[in-house]
């Protein structure tokens, strides 16, 4: 059974956001909409200081809050493990929104969509062909690309991650370079004690 | 299950076209994704380009942004409203092409035939090189714009002597050993940033490669480094020095590389020059003999490389021991008080590079063998661009060649611009078995002139890169400068000098508005365009031609860029514009010898332009392919490239057989020759040019900046990271949207410790001052910035323009820096890019620069969300 | 007084809107959510505790809390209040589907008791099963708000077993306070009995509010992270001056002192009502405006780079 899970090497992430402006890309996000979004923090102090680059993305947990709370039934979960929302149900209640430890549920706002992503009222013929799959109120969020996925491409945030810090693929397959990765490099889940299973590990 | 239309954009029906970036000077490749109503919705990597393999940086992957930007120039615009200045509305009435280009024409001509030098022009299409060589037909070397002062006044001239290449790079297939002073090269910033991001995550992953990072301010490369050196602005060079005071006093040089592949133990003479033999050849000391002889004397035993000799009556020492006696005055504990780093983190930093170089250490490639010496010194602007640039320069290089890893594997090694044909070598052999060096990698220099032809003043810096900062101290002191001419018309190409010089805006502002006529081939509004008489709205980089080849770091070959749509506007190419306005001025012909010399199509005579003809975009990047590898444009469309590794042959030791120049005698003659053309023409200034600027091998002078400047505790730098990485970025808002999110770029970078020992606060406005100007804005605390560095990301530094999308700042970080002489590198042009400056706590932020469009409110608007 | 303002924002170890690491604020329910919560346990309390002793007054009122101001808010708050009905689909795991179910419970069997009340409208015999219905529907109600907050395990401070006992206790004292205060306003109560229990009961659960907001933030403050920066909100920063003297203060410690020490009557019952309600309606608000969740990066802060 396949089940698709993300992998962060944060020793390799260099917080360019390129996989936030590749996935606002191929998702026609609008203005402050994120699906995926690198974090940073500052760790340590002067001079013993760096710096940590963290992706953050749903995680497609295994046990989703999210899905759990939906009282529509627009969340639910692929046979491949991926967490979907189904715009055409949500009611946007924002229960899914408080109930991610994560932050990963966006409301998309009427506003959003009609200011259009230079502000002026107008939209570009790139947001007239992509703001249909949007309906107004309801919550959205990442869905690991499922139709590139479909389509037997990466998701668009990890084919354009300059320094491979995101890896896609089978966590069920032994031999998946995501798996391999967990095991070899002790790959940890995010806020685990919040006790949701996420399918994406963090790898340093 | 029913088959849905899908939603994600590179899934809807629609093909995938191939092409080659242009969000920024380098040249990813692309693939880009046009639906079938003609909309182009996705931009990726092409994932068959061994360059970046796929990948794209944030920058690479807003480009729809910028080609929807309905603040785009739509069609050629006429100036209505006299006034100029930063946020008055042109006014701009739409004119046609033929009335556009007729003003255009006649304005120029005008200037052009009273005094070919009246013409300022500013053309800095780095993927259209040869347009910069467009004011040579008509006699004009003018220059208004800064890729000498901000990009390498100093880098690239040392560069050519060095390597004879435009650029350089460390060698990530075998680098394990990577210091990065002042450079976000391979993190973040210059060479093909996400081609060589992905090199170099693997290299620190798979390979273990230990990084290293000297810099005031922790930037995404020193987050990722195995170790950060934080080190005071402007003081780089002393690290250096203090690294090759101990590979020297330690031992740890790998005499060999020096003593064969260098020019180290060429004899030096007290006035600079080599000691030469009646045939004009090098001395050298063999230690065996104990006598000089000829460089390339066979029966040379030892080359000594220490010691002081006399030959031919007169005392001479190696260079090597030349600069060991500069060394003298460079123990790490010397450095260490200029610097600020430990003496013992210089001293530990020296042995463990000089150890990672596995000296003595070789490797077979492609049947040669050659040096493996898997460790580099790599470094950039924050490192060298200050006022004593080519010393600066000459002293990292000094690192890598003392272990002996220029140009060989796993080193640090020089990246050529664009070889033209596949087969072109970039190295030729000058003086006594030297490296020819070329400092010039840009095209050939004006030539002094007195009075000087160049508003810049070009005509005194032999070895430079046009300092076009210098243009505006010229232009308010003509008498002092004996400048003969007024420049009073400017062509702007793809250029935006009013946001990029150094010095004070409104000196500058000054400078735009005393031109009778301004025009501009430009994509958006911005801050210099907004000055503008006439604007020639241009084409971009989804609706063009275009094949290049820009210093990419570890792969060559032409990248095409090909229209994925027709245009959206009524664009023009700027082939097309200049070609017309060759025609108009009566130097087409010209203007096709000049595009067959910068082109390399002299080398190919089947490829030459016809000079009476005028050549489009589609044709020139036709024959820039058929120049490379015998393609034509058809194959090109379908590849996109023809990006190959670096060959080998080409890219390690190709200057094998001859010798670097570890002392750089170039720099005394070219200082000598200058002397004598400002004595014979009697040049008023010559007495306070900087002659010491020219140093054969680098000093520990101080740089000004770090002399005592009283009230002016703290040192300001700029910076831009991965999201801003070059040109225009902020009018996008995908851009936008990650920029003023990051706590990097939405604030003041200071030192936690320093803002509390001034009783300052996160979030406090302040007042910014150097004793040149000033800029307004708000404190970010953060530990990971040098306690006497206030940073300032590029993101607060744009000012108020036409381009409403832009939020404009506080001011403008270059304000702060003196655009004069006192503090240009006179051998290479190069200028100051840190400053002094004080703070001052404010309870408000001035109302003038109150408002939507400021960038603290727009990145407010952000953190709310 | 309390706006999540940029300064609150961008507090120290807080993310905000920007792409540093660190605790971020639930935004998605506030005032319209809080409304909302605050009309469906107020009516369902009001509802029970008239239920409890005929009192129809109370047992209308209560239904038109609940039925119309809870309804009008929740369709305020949501993003497609069109499609509203869909909420009713997930009973199996959502409580804010068992929510709506109670609702339609409460509201619908109320309504029928009420009509039963003044027409007799129920077959004979079924008026148990109408009763009880409707009282279930009002217990869900009164409670699935909390189980609705203490669900997720996202918001450390909302998941805990003492939300849906702090909004039950509210609830009822909501009910009990505005039954005194119908019956003073002039809907009176028949039975005096009843009275002095609805008062006593008054007592003992603003005492019971107390203690559970005692034991909220007691768990918060020895929670997780982002549990105890609500604790730190709620007592030590912008939320502690509404918190503390709105909720503790004049929500429960003053009418709690009012009822101890002054005789009643009807100025004092309208002053203890409106404390009550008051304190009532500042926790809903406040309760969300402390929602803090937990920064992404505490499992991978041991990462050095």
């Amino acid at each position: 059974m396949t089940r698709y899970g993300m992998v962060f090497d944060v020793k390799r992430c260099i917080g360019c956001n390129a996989c936030t402006v590749a996935c606002k890309q191929e998702n026609s996000l609008p203005d402050g909409v994120f699906f995926t979004r690198t974090l940073s923090a500052e760790i340590g102090e002067y001079p013993n200081v760096s710096r940590t680059y963290l992706p953050t993305i749903c995680n497609h947990c295994e046990d989703a809050p999210c899905e759990k709370v939906c009282p529509s039934g627009a969340t639910y979960t692929r046979d491949d493990g991926i967490v979907m929302v189904d715009g055409e149900k949500c009611i946007g209640c924002g229960s899914c929104a408080v109930a991610c430890p994560y932050d990963m549920r966006t409301q998309i706002e009427e506003t959003q969509i009609t200011n259009g992503l230079f502000g002026d009222g107008n939209l570009t013929p790139f947001e007239e062909q992509g703001y249909s799959r949007f309906e107004c109120g309801t919550f959205t969020k990442c869905d690991f690309c499922s139709e590139r996925v479909d389509g037997g491409l990466d998701p668009a945030c990890v084919a354009t991650c300059p320094t491979d810090a995101r890896v896609f693929g089978d966590l069920d397959d032994p031999d998946s370079k995501v798996s391999k990765l967990i095991r070899d490099r002790m790959g940890r889940q995010p806020l685990p004690e919040k006790n949701t299973r996420p399918k994406v590990y963090y790898i340093d | 299950m029913t088959e849905q239309t899908p939603v994600q954009n590179s899934m809807k029906a629609g093909t995938w076209k191939k092409s080659s970036c242009k969000m920024c000077i380098h040249s990813c490749n692309t693939r880009v994704h046009v639906t079938e109503a003609g909309v182009i919705n996705k931009i990726e990597g092409d994932p068959d380009s061994p360059a970046n393999m796929g990948r794209l940086c944030p920058k690479g992957n807003a480009a729809i942004m910028r080609h929807y930007d309905p603040a785009r120039f739509k069609t050629p615009l006429k100036r209505t409203n006299p006034q100029k200045g930063p946020g008055i509305d042109p006014m701009w009435q739409p004119i046609s092409w033929e009335e556009a280009m007729e003003t255009t024409i006649r304005e120029l001509k005008k200037s052009v035939d009273e005094d070919p030098r009246k013409l300022l022009p500013s053309i800095a299409d780095f993927q259209k090189l040869y347009l910069w060589a467009w004011p040579l037909v008509v006699g004009n070397s003018n220059y208004f714009s800064t890729a000498g002062s901000f990009c390498g006044g100093g880098y690239h001239p040392m560069n050519g002597f060095i390597h004879s290449t435009f650029a350089a790079a460390n060698d990530v297939n075998y680098c394990n050993y990577w210091i990065n002073n002042g450079s976000g090269d391979g993190f973040s910033s210059h060479l093909h940033t996400a081609a060589q991001a992905f090199h170099v995550a693997n290299a620190r992953v798979e390979r273990n490669m230990r990084v290293v990072c000297v810099e005031p301010r922790l930037s995404i490369g020193g987050a990722k480094a195995e170790e950060w050196v934080p080190i005071k602005p402007a003081s780089d060079r002393h690290f250096a020095l203090g690294m090759c005071h101990v590979l020297i006093e330690e031992g740890l040089c790998d005499y060999e590389s020096l003593k064969k592949d260098t020019n180290a133990p060429y004899l030096v003479g007290d006035d600079g020059y080599f000691i030469r033999d009646k045939d004009g050849k090098i001395y050298v000391w063999d230690g065996k003999d104990n006598k000089a002889k000829a460089f390339d004397d066979k029966s040379i035993g030892e080359f000594s490389i220490e010691g002081s000799y006399e030959v031919e009556g007169k005392a001479c020492k190696p260079s090597f021991q030349r600069f060991k006696d500069i060394l003298k005055d460079c123990t790490p504990e010397q450095m260490s008080e200029v610097t600020t780093v430990p003496a013992e983190t210089i001293r530990r930093i020296a042995r463990e590079f000089s150890e990672a170089a596995e000296i003595g250490n070789n490797i077979t490639i492609e049947g040669r063998t050659l040096p493996l010496r898997p460790a580099g010194y790599n470094y950039y602007r924050g490192a060298h661009a200050h006022k004593y640039s080519s010393q600066s320069n000459h002293a990292f290089k000094l690192v890598n060649m003392l272990v002996g890893s220029i140009d060989v594997p796993g080193g640090h090694v020089g990246a050529t611009l664009d070889d033209q044909k596949i087969d072109n070598g970039h190295v030729a052999e000058g003086d006594s078995g030297q490296l020819l060096g070329t400092p010039h990698q840009l095209g050939p220099h004006p030539g002094f002139s007195f009075p000087p032809d160049n508003m810049d003043l070009m005509s005194y810096f032999p070895l430079g890169v046009h300092p076009g900062h210098l243009n505006v101290e010229v232009w308010k002191n003509p008498e002092k400068f004996n400048l003969e001419f007024t420049p009073d018309v400017m062509l702007i190409c793809h250029s935006n000098p009013i946001w990029s010089l150094p010095g004070n805006r409104g000196d500058w502002f000054d400078i735009m508005r005393s031109m009778r006529f301004i025009v501009s081939i430009d994509i958006v509004p911005n801050d210099t365009n907004c000055f503008a008489d006439i604007i020639l709205p241009g084409h971009d980089s989804l609706e063009s031609w275009n094949m290049t080849m820009i210093e990419p770091p570890h792969t060559e070959g032409m990248c095409l860029r090909q229209p994925m749509t027709e245009p959206l506007y009524d664009t023009r190419s700027e082939e097309d514009i200049f070609n017309d306005i060759s025609e108009g001025l009566g130097v087409l012909e010209v203007w096709n010898s000049v595009l067959n010399i910068v082109n390399g199509f002299e080398e190919s005579p089947n490829l030459k332009l016809e000079l009476d003809q005028k050549h489009g975009e589609k044709e020139i990047a036709r024959r820039k392919g058929l120049n490379w590898n015998g393609k034509d444009l058809d194959w090109y469309m379908e590849h996109g490239h023809s990006v190959t590794p670096r060959r080998p042959d080409k890219w390690y030791k190709p200057w094998d057989g001859m010798r670097l120049l570890f002392y750089i005698e170039d720099i005394v003659r070219e200082r000598d020759g200058l002397k004598k053309a400002m004595e014979a023409a009697e040049v008023p200034i010559r007495n306070e040019w900087h002659w010491e600027d020219y140093q054969p091998l680098p000093t520990p002078v101080l740089e000004p900046v770090l002399r005592d400047n009283g009230d002016y505790d703290l040192y300001a730098i700029t910076f831009k990271d991965i999201q801003l990485n070059f040109g225009e970025s902020l009018s996008n808002p995908w851009i936008k949207d990650i920029v003023y999110r990051d706590p990097v770029h939405t604030a003041l970078q200071l030192n936690t410790k320093t803002a509390a020992a001034k009783g300052l606060a996160e979030g406090d406005l302040v007042l910014v001052e150097s004793q040149y100007g000033k800029i307004y804005g708000r404190l970010g605390l953060t530990e990971g910035i040098h306690p006497e560095t206030i940073g300032v990301s590029n993101s607060l530094s744009r000012m108020m323009s036409q381009n409403a999308g832009v939020p404009y700042g506080g001011g403008h970080f270059n304000d702060m820096l003196p655009a004069d002489l006192e503090n240009t590198d006179a051998c290479s042009g190069q200028c100051e890019s840190v400053c002094r400056v004080k703070l001052t706590k404010l309870d408000h932020i001035p109302d003038e620069l109150k408002g939507e469009g400021n960038l603290y409110e727009f990145s407010d608007g952000k953190a709310m969300q | 007084m309390f706006k999540v303002s940029l300064k609150n924002i961008l507090r120290p170890g807080f993310a905000g809107g920007t792409f540093k690491s660190g605790y971020r604020f639930q935004k998605y329910w506030d005032t319209p959510m809080a409304t909302a919560f605050f009309c469906g346990e107020t009516g369902a309390g009001l509802f029970i505790i008239s239920m409890l002793m005929d009192f129809l007054p109370g047992i209308i009122f209560g239904l038109l809390i609940t039925g119309v101001g809870k309804t009008f808010f929740h369709l305020t708050h949501m993003g497609v209040p069109g499609k509203a009905w869909r909420a009713m689909l997930r009973p199996d795991r959502s409580w804010i589907s068992r929510g709506l179910w109670g609702i339609i419970f409460f509201v619908g069997f109320g309504s029928i008791h009420v009509l039963e009340m003044l027409f007799n409208v129920v077959p004979a015999g079924l008026e148990p099963a109408v009763y009880m219905l409707a009282i279930a529907g009002a217990m869900v109600v009164v409670t699935y708000q909390g189980f609705a907050m203490s669900h997720s395990t996202a918001i450390s401070f909302w998941s805990t077993g003492l939300m849906p006992i702090s909004s039950m206790l509210y609830g009822l004292l909501m009910g009990a306070s505005l039954v005194l205060f119908l019956n003073a306003f002039g809907f009176s109560i028949s039975s005096p009995e009843y009275i002095s229990m609805v008062g006593l009961a008054q007592v003992i659960l603003i005492i019971a509010v107390q203690i559970c907001l005692f034991s909220l933030l007691h768990g918060a403050k020895n929670g997780s992270k982002g549990a105890e920066q609500s604790y730190v909100l709620l007592t030590k920063d912008f939320l502690a001056r509404p918190f503390l003297f709105g909720v503790v203060g004049v929500g429960g410690l003053v009418p709690l002192l009012i009822l101890l020490f002054i005789p009643t009557n009807f100025i004092i019952n309208l002053i203890v009502t409106g404390c009550v309600m008051a304190g009532f309606y500042l926790f809903r608000l406040l309760i969300f405006k402390a929602g803090v969740l937990d920064p992404i990066l505490s499992p991978a802060d041991i990462f050095k780079r």
